[in-house]
C-alpha cells in the first residue's frame, strides 16, 4: 500500500459488495422521530422548548447518513439499547469543515445551564477529525456552572457502534 | 439442568455442593451471601461474563447437575482467575454511578483503620470514647445519612424492590445499623470487647458489600438504566450533596486526621 494515504477522514472506501440488495433494511416507510426544527447548530436556539430539560443529541452531520437505524435508535423515546429514556431533541454540526465553532460551545453551554438539559449524549464518525465535536463540547461543559453526565458515541463508516462510554 | 436455571442458588448449592467450588472460580461470590435466592439463571447473567466463559462455567455446573447429557463445551475456556491481567477490564461507570464509587473510597479508608482504632482503644477517658464515638458518627452521617440514603432513595428506586440482589443490599445495610447500635451500647457501658467485636464485624460487613456493589451491582444497574434515569439521578445526586454542603468534607478530615494519628 502507499506509504501516504492522506487524512483518514476523507480516504475513500468502497462497501459495494457488503449487503448487496439492501441487507437486512426494513421495507416500506420508516416514521420520522425528528422533534423540531432547525437542527444545525449554527440556526437553533438553545432556548428552544423542546431543549428544556431534555436529552439532547449533539450529531456529527455523517453519523445520520452512515448509521442506519439513526432516528429509532437515536432519536426515539423508545430507544435501541444506546439511548432509551423519553426521546431526544438534536443539535448537528461538522467539527471539520464548520466555520465558527466557537458559537456551538457557547450554544452548548447555555443547553447545559440555561436551558438544563437532562445529558449530553455526542455522536460522532470514527474518523480521528470527529474527535473534535466532543472536544467542543467537553470544553463547553467544562466552562458550565452547572453539571450534565456526558455520553459519547462512535459509529463506524460502515454504520457500527464501536464505543460507547460516559466522560 | 434446565428446571436448576429456575431454583434459587442456595438450594442448589445445597443439593450439589461442588457448585459452590465452581461459582468461586469464576469470582461469583454467591457462596457466602446471607439470603441466597437468586436464581442460576440471573447469576449467570448478573456476573456479565463474556460468551466463552459463560458457556464453559454453564458446561461445568451441567456436567456436576446432569452428569451424562451435559452441555457440550466447545473450546473449554479457563475460568476468571486463569485470565492473563491484561485482559480483565477496566470498569466503566456513568457519572452518577462513578460518584458512589468514589463515595465508598472513604468509607472505605475508615474502615481499614478499624483494627488501629481497636488496638489504641480506651473507654475510660472520655476523650476515648469520644473518638469511638466519631467514629460511629461518620458512620451513620456520611456513610449511612448521606451515601446509603442516595442508594436506597434514589438508585434502587429505579428497581424492583423485590430483586434478590437488591433485598441483599438492604439487608447488609441494616446488618451494618445494628452493629453501630451496638457499638454505642458498648462504649455507653464502656464494654471494650464488645465495641471491639461489632467494629471488626462492621468492618468485614462493609468490606465485602461494597466489594459486591462495585464489582457486581453497580455495573449491572448501570446496564439497566436509561440515558434519561442517568441524568435524573446525576441531578437528585447533585441536589443530595447541596443539601449535605460541607459536612463530606469534614468527614474527609476527620478520617485523613485518624490516618495520620495511625500512621506510626
Ligand atoms: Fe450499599
Ligand atoms: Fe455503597
Amino acid at each position: 500500500m502507499a506509504e501516504f494515504e492522506g487524512c483518514p477522514g476523507s480516504r475513500m472506501a468502497d462497501f459495494r459488495g457488503k449487503d448487496e440488495g439492501g441487507g437486512d433494511a426494513p421495507a416500506g416507510k420508516v416514521a420520522s422521530q425528528l422533534r423540531q426544527w432547525p437542527i444545525q447548530m449554527h440556526l437553533i436556539s438553545p432556548m428552544a422548548p423542546y431543549y428544556q430539560g431534555a436529552d439532547v443529541l449533539l450529531s456529527a452531520d455523517c453519523v445520520a447518513y452512515a448509521f442506519g437505524g439513526f432516528h429509532p435508535e437515536f432519536l426515539s423515546a423508545k430507544g435501541g439499547s444506546t439511548s432509551g429514556g423519553k426521546g431526544k431533541a438534536i443539535g448537528i454540526a461538522c467539527p471539520k469543515l464548520d466555520e465558527g465553532q466557537d458559537v456551538y460551545v457557547e450554544k452548548i453551554k447555555s443547553w447545559i445551564e440555561d436551558a438544563k438539559i437532562n445529558t449530553l449524549t455526542v455522536l460522532i464518525m470514527q474518523v480521528p477529525c470527529c474527535m473534535g465535536l466532543l472536544q467542543l463540547a467537553k470544553q463547553a461543559a467544562e466552562s458550565a456552572k452547572r453539571k450534565v453526565p456526558i455520553k459519547y458515541i462512535v459509529v463506524g463508516v460502515q454504520g457500527e457502534i464501536l464505543k460507547e462510554e460516559w466522560v | 439442568m434446565q428446571e436448576y436455571l429456575n431454583k434459587g442458588i442456595k438450594e442448589v448449592i445445597k443439593q450439589f455442593p461442588p457448585v459452590a467450588d465452581i461459582l468461586n472460580e469464576y469470582d461469583i461470590g454467591c457462596v457466602p451471601c446471607s439470603v441466597g435466592t437468586c436464581l442460576l439463571k440471573d447469576i449467570v447473567q448478573i456476573h456479565n461474563l463474556s460468551p466463552e466463559h459463560e458457556q464453559s462455567l454453564m458446561a461445568k455446573i451441567s456436567r456436576v447437575i446432569s452428569p451424562g447429557q451435559e452441555i457440550p463445551a466447545q473450546a473449554e475456556q479457563p475460568a476468571r482467575k486463569e485470565k492473563p491481567e491484561t485482559e480483565i477490564k477496566e470498569i466503566k461507570y456513568s457519572p452518577p454511578v462513578k460518584k458512589l464509587v468514589e463515595e465508598h473510597v472513604l468509607i472505605k479508608c475508615w474502615i481499614a483503620l478499624i483494627p488501629a482504632v481497636i488496638k489504641n482503644m480506651n473507654l475510660e477517658s472520655p476523650e476515648g470514647r469520644q473518638l469511638i464515638m466519631d467514629g460511629v458518627d461518620f458512620i451513620r452521617s456520611y456513610a449511612d445519612k448521606y451515601h446509603h440514603a442516595k442508594e436506597e432513595d434514589i438508585l434502587f428506586k429505579y428497581f424492583d424492590a423485590n430483586l434478590d440482589i437488591i433485598k441483599v443490599m438492604y439487608e447488609d445495610h441494616e446488618t451494618g445499623r445494628a452493629h453501630v447500635r451496638a457499638i454505642v451500647e458498648g462504649v455507653n457501658k464502656k464494654d471494650k470487647k464488645s465495641v471491639a467485636e461489632h467494629l471488626l464485624a462492621y468492618q468485614e460487613l462493609l468490606t465485602g458489600h461494597i466489594k459486591k456493589e462495585d464489582e457486581i451491582l453497580y455495573p449491572w444497574l448501570d446496564r439497566q438504566l436509561t440515558t434519561t434515569q442517568i441524568g435524573e439521578m446525576f441531578a437528585k445526586f447533585n441536589e443530595t450533596d447541596l443539601k449535605f454542603g460541607q459536612a463530606p468534607k469534614k468527614y474527609e478530615e476527620f478520617v485523613n486526621k485518624i490516618a495520620t494519628d495511625y500512621s506510626d
